[in-house]
């Protein structure tokens, strides 16, 4: 067998490595855009009813040099101190992610809908000093800080530089009318006063000096990951890591990304790794328009960013743009000036991806990855050859192979886990010596996924390795039976699980949300039966009118089955 | 009795108007900015959309067109239209009754559906929709009950070519709207948010000055018209919930199909009957319904929002929307 036999397919302008880089770290990528496309529009930030603000290029970058004064000058942290950073998607995000980072600081990225418990363990377990938060989410603060060593709390509002009069309107409804602004009880400084206070104690030579010393090498972020598998880690992700990801992707996007024209709908939650990498990251770099959704849900909420912007790039998962397939004035009036959509997070379901090249008349993309690998692993191609229902190939210096239980590569074709090597790839898990061992071995990231390649060197998923169904001895994977179910007109999400059979050892069980033509459970099993092996069909089917997600709209399998576990246990105990 | 008490009516109507030219000229301003605010909240495609608009949105078509004249036709035909009601008195109450449930939803009926925690962006769209298609099914319904009244009451006219102008008018804010969301969002969105505020200030307002004003109107007014005024919402809400309930749509989207249903835009109903009957001496009648109905839907709907939020289950909506 040919080793890395998907070389060949790489687009002619995309090279299989990366040219070696001069960049140290991230504040020097950041540097590089913010001079390149100074007086460009970088971010702008929608409201679901089209309210919304702007800032250049330019203004990030002389905003996060103030923020960064500020943490280390005003606040006194060192180099390497942890910041969490607790907010949607809004302008004052980028602004406090390269902060941290330009300060020489650790972003620990946490998401806003955590209870306290959640955000105790998280700030506790990264050891956080500092936590930027958005004032809707403070009302938690009181009960978390005095069980963490975090000292000081510095508070967003979500109208951050908006216009005035606009940013007042938001803060009225926020206050008078949803009520959503709890009352904070713990000393906090506002962001804007910490940016001023910044902007008074900095030197001209000061940013220089906070990341004296930082390398490549160097941690950057600290990105927790788990919530679908178990207790939450610390993915350590460094300087070099996050750099050369962001080159990575964006290489082997070749031609499909432009200089200083695109314009991105960031939808999915910039705390989020794939985000984070993928939108803030990779078309900062490039001079793109970031068009920012502080929530997507429900999908109306991005019909004003799709009127009222000339959108080129989406990236998402397959509950998103599954969503917006749903949406019938998106359906009707397709994004214009879309050129591309990129897809991860989750299996993109085939007649999701079929509908939406119908749909939009643009390619959508699927790729592959990990909060471990920064996240980018695989990719299909832009221009050339893309392949349904696959992961794609490796992105440039990246070796992915496929591996049975002893860590031998297995046949073309043949089903293994997924293990991964290249410059992405995670320092280890904070403070988990043990999780690290078994995670990365001999410099390879075991992935905990089943995937097979084919002889062009394209993967294909099979499931989550923990996802896998064994009936009665037979491996039935979820991902399979979802992607045939979801197929069934009238069927809007879908979820497979397996549960505990006196039989069989486990059984396939499947819950369906319907759209307003609900297809009857015969209606789906005769569907199941044309297409699928006789132990693959779902023992039973249940509607619900929801299905629990991750903050990105992954649907989660191991909540399902959960829920399934204590409707059981209710019943024993009644 | 109760001829003598409309006489009792008519005579303290014509010692001063029922609506005086600084009301009249203040309803004119409200409504324009609710179409203003309507207008900003809408692209050239909406109209396109609306034009060619399949199923989904037709259950949202049928109750706001199909379901609101029927049940303002019924209450006129079982209430009004009795031997205890002098008929030349309720002919025009009858008008405005019509008219009244031939209107399109209101801004109002976004914000209930808001409290209701219901889809506002459902909400939002059936009101656009209702208001786009109003200008060609309000004269329509008018034509259609209007001539089933009138085959009874010969003297029962309805001057459909002025309403269909004043709907043409209503129409300019809204091109003045869509053009300055086009170029400034942000005033749009600031618009369109006016817009309903001031759909609720017209209700605040007709409650502190024209209830005093027309107290002896309202005194004398039978109980038949106050059944007409607050049935025609109430009906209107509930049998739009259950034809949403049997047809089985999420119980979010249920509750905003009745509210928007139920709701109309009664500025819009006030501002056409007064351009299109100023001076004529039963404006008052006229008026009756219309200004009652604005008064008790907002206390229909209150009730019916404390119904529905007590019926919804927190788990319903697990995730907060911002804003």
């Amino acid at each position: 067998m040919t080793p890395n036999p998907w070389t060949k397919h790489y687009p002619s302008e995309v090279s299989p490595e990366l040219e070696p880089v001069s960049i140290r770290h991230l504040p020097d990528l950041i540097k590089e855009s913010s001079q390149k496309y100074a007086k460009t529009t970088a971010f702008t930030q929608v409201m679901p009813n089209g309210m919304n603000g702007s800032l250049s290029y330019e203004q990030i970058d002389a905003y996060s040099n103030d923020f960064a004064a500020y943490l280390r000058d005003v606040l006194g942290l060192s180099q390497g101190a942890r910041v969490a950073v607790q907010m949607p998607n809004c302008l004052a995000y980028p602004i406090v992610a390269f902060g941290v980072l330009k300060a020489g600081c650790v972003l620990v990225n946490t998401n806003p809908l955590y209870t306290a418990p959640e955000m105790i363990h998280q700030y506790s377990d990264s050891g956080a000093e500092t936590l930027v938060v958005m004032d809707i989410f403070a009302d938690r603060l009181e009960e978390v800080i005095s069980k963490t060593g975090i000292k000081a709390v510095v508070t967003v509002k979500i109208s951050e530089f908006f216009p005035r009069i606009v940013g007042g309107v938001i803060r009225g409804v926020q206050r008078y009318w949803s009520k959503t602004l709890p009352k904070i009880t713990v000393e906090h400084t506002s962001f804007q006063t910490a940016l001023a206070q910044g902007k008074d104690k900095k030197s001209p030579t000061s940013a220089e000096g906070y990341v004296d010393g930082i390398t490549s090498e160097s941690l950057a972020a600290i990105q927790y990951t788990g919530g679908t598998t178990g207790v939450s880690k610390g993915a350590m992700l460094s300087h070099g890591n996050l750099v050369y990801n962001t080159l990575q992707m964006i290489s082997h996007c070749g031609t499909g990304m432009r200089q200083g024209v695109e314009v991105v709908l960031t939808a999915l939650p910039l705390y989020h790794i794939f985000a984070f990498t993928v939108n803030l990251l990779g078309f900062y770099h490039v001079g793109a328009r970031n068009i920012l959704v502080p929530t997507p849900r429900p999908p109306s909420n991005l019909k004003r960013a799709f009127e009222n912007y000339k959108i080129t790039w989406l990236s998402g998962v397959n509950t998103l743009f599954n969503a917006l397939l749903n949406e019938r004035w998106f359906t009707e009036s397709p994004p214009k000036h879309l050129r591309a959509s990129a897809a991860g997070g989750m299996a993109l379901q085939a007649s999701v991806a079929e509908r939406w090249r119908e749909v939009t008349g643009t390619p959508i993309v699927e790729g592959y990855g990990l909060t471990e690998s920064s996240p980018v692993l695989t990719f299909n191609p832009l221009t050339g050859m893309a392949k349904d229902g696959s992961i794609g190939i490796p992105v440039p210096s990246t070796e992915v192979r496929c591996v049975d239980e002893s860590g031998t590569e297995v046949a073309i074709g043949e089903p293994g886990e997924i293990v991964a090597r290249g410059p992405q790839i995670m320092l280890g898990y904070w403070q988990r010596p043990e999780d690290t061992r078994d995670t990365l071995r001999d410099g390879w990231l075991h992935t905990g996924d089943i995937a097979k390649m084919d002889s062009d060197g394209y993967f294909t998923i099979v499931d989550r390795k923990k996802d896998m169904i064994l009936v009665s001895g037979f491996n039935v994977y979820p991902n399979e039976v979802e992607e045939q179910i979801a197929a069934v007109p009238g069927v809007l999400e879908v979820g497979v699980i397996g549960v505990a059979d006196d039989r069989s050892g486990e059984k396939v069980q499947a819950y369906v949300v319907t759209t307003l033509q609900a297809p009857t459970a015969d209606q789906i099993l005769a569907h199941c039966r044309e297409n699928l092996a006789a132990y693959k069909i779902p023992q039973s089917i249940s509607f619900v009118d929801e299905l629990p997600k991750s903050p990105i709209g992954k649907i989660l399998r191991r909540e399902l089955r959960d829920n399934v576990v204590s409707a059981i246990s209710t019943e024993k105990g009644a | 009795m109760l001829n003598s008490l409309m006489i009792l009516a008519a005579e303290a109507e014509t010692q001063h108007q029922v609506v005086t030219p600084f009301e009249e000229a203040l309803l004119a301003g409200l409504v324009f900015v609710i179409m203003f605010g309507l207008g900003s909240g809408l692209t050239p495609k909406d109209f396109k959309l609306a034009l060619r608009r399949p199923q989904g949105l037709i259950i949202g078509w049928l109750t706001q067109f199909g379901i609101m004249p029927l049940v303002a036709y019924l209450l006129i035909v079982t209430l009004l239209f009795q031997d205890a009601i002098p008929r030349e008195y309720a002919i025009p109450v009858a008008l405005g009754a019509l008219l009244m449930g031939a209107v399109p939803a209101g801004t109002t009926s976004n914000i209930f559906t808001y409290f209701s925690k219901g889809n506002l962006a459902l909400s939002v769209v059936m009101t656009t929709n209702a208001t786009l298609w109003a200008i060609l099914m309000t004269p329509l319904a008018l034509l259609f009950y209007g001539g089933l009244l009138a085959a009874n009451n010969p003297d029962l006219e309805i001057p459909i070519r002025n309403i269909v102008l004043t709907l043409a008018i209503l129409l300019v804010p809204v091109m003045f709207g869509m053009l300055i969301r086009r170029y400034s969002p942000n005033t749009g969105a600031l618009l369109e948010l006016m817009g309903g505020f001031f759909g609720l200030f017209f209700i605040v307002f007709l409650m502190v000055t024209w209830v005093p004003r027309n107290w002896n109107l309202l005194t004398s007014t039978p109980w038949q018209v106050y059944a007409v005024s607050i049935g025609l919402g109430l009906f209107g809400i509930t049998i739009a919930y259950i034809i949403a309930k049997l047809i089985r749509v999420h119980p979010a989207n249920a509750r905003t199909i009745a509210l928007e249903t139920g709701i109309q835009n009664g500025p819009l109903a006030i501002a056409i009957i007064t351009v299109t009957f100023s001076g004529s001496p039963a404006l008052g009648e006229i008026m009756l319904v219309p200004a009652m109905y604005s008064l008790f839907i907002v206390i229909v709907s209150t009730i019916v929002t404390i119904f529905f939020r007590r019926a919804n289950i927190a788990a319903e909506q697990k995730i907060p929307n911002l804003l």
